[in-house]
């Protein structure tokens, strides 16, 4: 989901979350349907299954990063250690191990833009949102993890939306790409469809 | 001697503390997060305590709580048991006057924890329950026990409203406070030296704890 700030980029991530909800129309993720002001449904955002990964991580500064995942884990079933273990399995899957037993404060931006990306995974969603996750780290950082979190959805298999105003972004990880402007939805396309056009290049 | 007001103190400190504690808490979280009307009214009224000269406060309770008050006298004629002049009353004194503290500090640290936390909990599926106790609480923790700590040391030095509503019946309500004025007045000047020593040692104790733990809390926010 592309656009400038202001446009709606954000607001969109937080209906489909449940975290505001839309004065009309219908939000669904495969068959399952979240809202829908014809019939009045509206999901609370813990009955939505959704992962969410904020702007700025919103990583919990009192737990660790293996806490942090553990915290999000679905199976209740699952207890104690064998949680904190599935949690640095997680966390090893993005070559991030290292830092199971740091607090938040204590790691770098793209160390905790992988953490906040696995916990986001560790309670199963349908859908994971993605909120310019990479707006707050280094050129370098962001350039390993773009192609990451490109093989991290490949891996999971379900779809992701990347909501970011970088057009090389757009165009490295979408597959389809929505150009929103004045909250309203412009075009969609293949990235090649959108950004090969001049009229949105700026 | 002196070991009687001290027990006393004690008891009524730790019991007022626990219930100011619970209390606060709850009420902290209601006016942090409910959005109701009468909300700022209902603040306001708890926060009165802290801005009344504590024998008006004092004097409320009796009209609430005495023998023939509202509430008072209907417990009153049903049991014939009041609890004026006796050390639940120091309690009840103790509690009222000390539990604006609480709920302004827990209020207030409830509310500087970014709701983005919350949210996140919530999107990882928690229920508003369990993401307070196991992320609001533990990231308003700092300010919750500063709040803790002042309302026990106001609690324990309650005087003029626990003059009011309990009295000054040594062992029985003579709480420290209490018990500094008696000497004073009877002119047993090592009485009340010792009493004001240790009731000052406490004060300076709690105060530089609560500066201990609230400047680590700029850590977290």
């Amino acid at each position: 989901m592309f656009g400038q700030s202001g446009s709606g980029k954000t607001t969109t991530l937080r209906t489909i979350a449940g975290i505001v909800a839309p004065d009309t129309g219908r939000i669904s993720v495969g068959e399952d349907v979240y809202f829908d002001s014809a019939t009045g449904k509206n999901l609370s955002i813990q009955k939505r299954r959704v992962g969410f990964v904020f702007q700025d991580y919103a990583l919990f500064p009192h737990m660790t990063a293996e806490q942090n995942v553990a915290y999000g884990i679905k199976d209740n079933g699952l207890r104690g250690a064998s949680r904190l273990e599935r949690a640095r399995a997680m966390l090893a899957l993005f070559k991030i191990e290292h830092v199971s037993k740091r607090y938040p404060q204590h790691m770098s931006g793209g160390e905790q833009q992988r953490t906040a990306l696995a916990r986001a995974l560790a309670s199963d969603p349908a859908v994971v949102l993605l909120d310019e996750p990479l707006s707050a780290v280094d050129a370098e950082t962001r350039s390993q993890l773009l192609p990451e979190i490109k093989s991290a959805q490949e891996r999971v298999g379900i779809p992701f939306i990347y909501v970011t105003h970088n057009t090389s972004e757009a165009t490295h990880l979408g597959t389809k790409v929505v150009v929103l402007h004045g909250g309203s939805v412009k075009q969609t396309g293949s990235p090649s469809e959108i950004f090969n056009r001049s009229e949105n290049e700026r | 001697m002196i070991w009687e007001p001290l027990k006393l103190s004690l008891l009524v400190v730790t019991i007022a503390t626990v219930i100011i504690a619970t209390l606060g808490l709850a009420l902290g979280l209601l006016l942090a997060k409910g959005r109701f009307h009468g909300q700022e009214l209902l603040a306001s009224l708890f926060m009165l305590p802290l801005v009344l000269p504590p024998t008006v406060s004092g004097y409320y309770l009796i009209v609430l709580l005495g023998r023939h008050g509202l509430i008072g006298g209907v417990v009153y004629n049903l049991t014939g048991w009041t609890v004026a002049f006796t050390w639940q009353a120091a309690v009840i004194a103790a509690t009222v006057l000390a539990l604006p503290l609480m709920v302004l500090s827990s209020r207030a640290a409830i509310e500087s924890v970014s709701p983005q936390y919350e949210i996140a909990s919530y999107t990882l599926g928690k229920s508003r329950v369990v993401t307070f106790f196991l992320i609001t609480l533990p990231l308003a923790r700092r300010g919750i026990l500063a709040g803790i700590v002042l309302s026990l040391t106001r609690a324990l030095g309650e005087f003029g409203a626990t003059f009011m509503l309990a009295g000054n019946i040594p062992g029985k309500t003579q709480t420290m406070p209490l018990a500094i004025y008696e000497a004073v007045i009877s002119g047993d000047d090592k009485r009340a030296q010792l009493l004001a020593i240790i009731l000052t040692g406490v004060s300076v104790a709690a105060v530089y704890f609560t500066n201990k733990i609230s400047k680590g809390a700029i850590r977290y926010y």
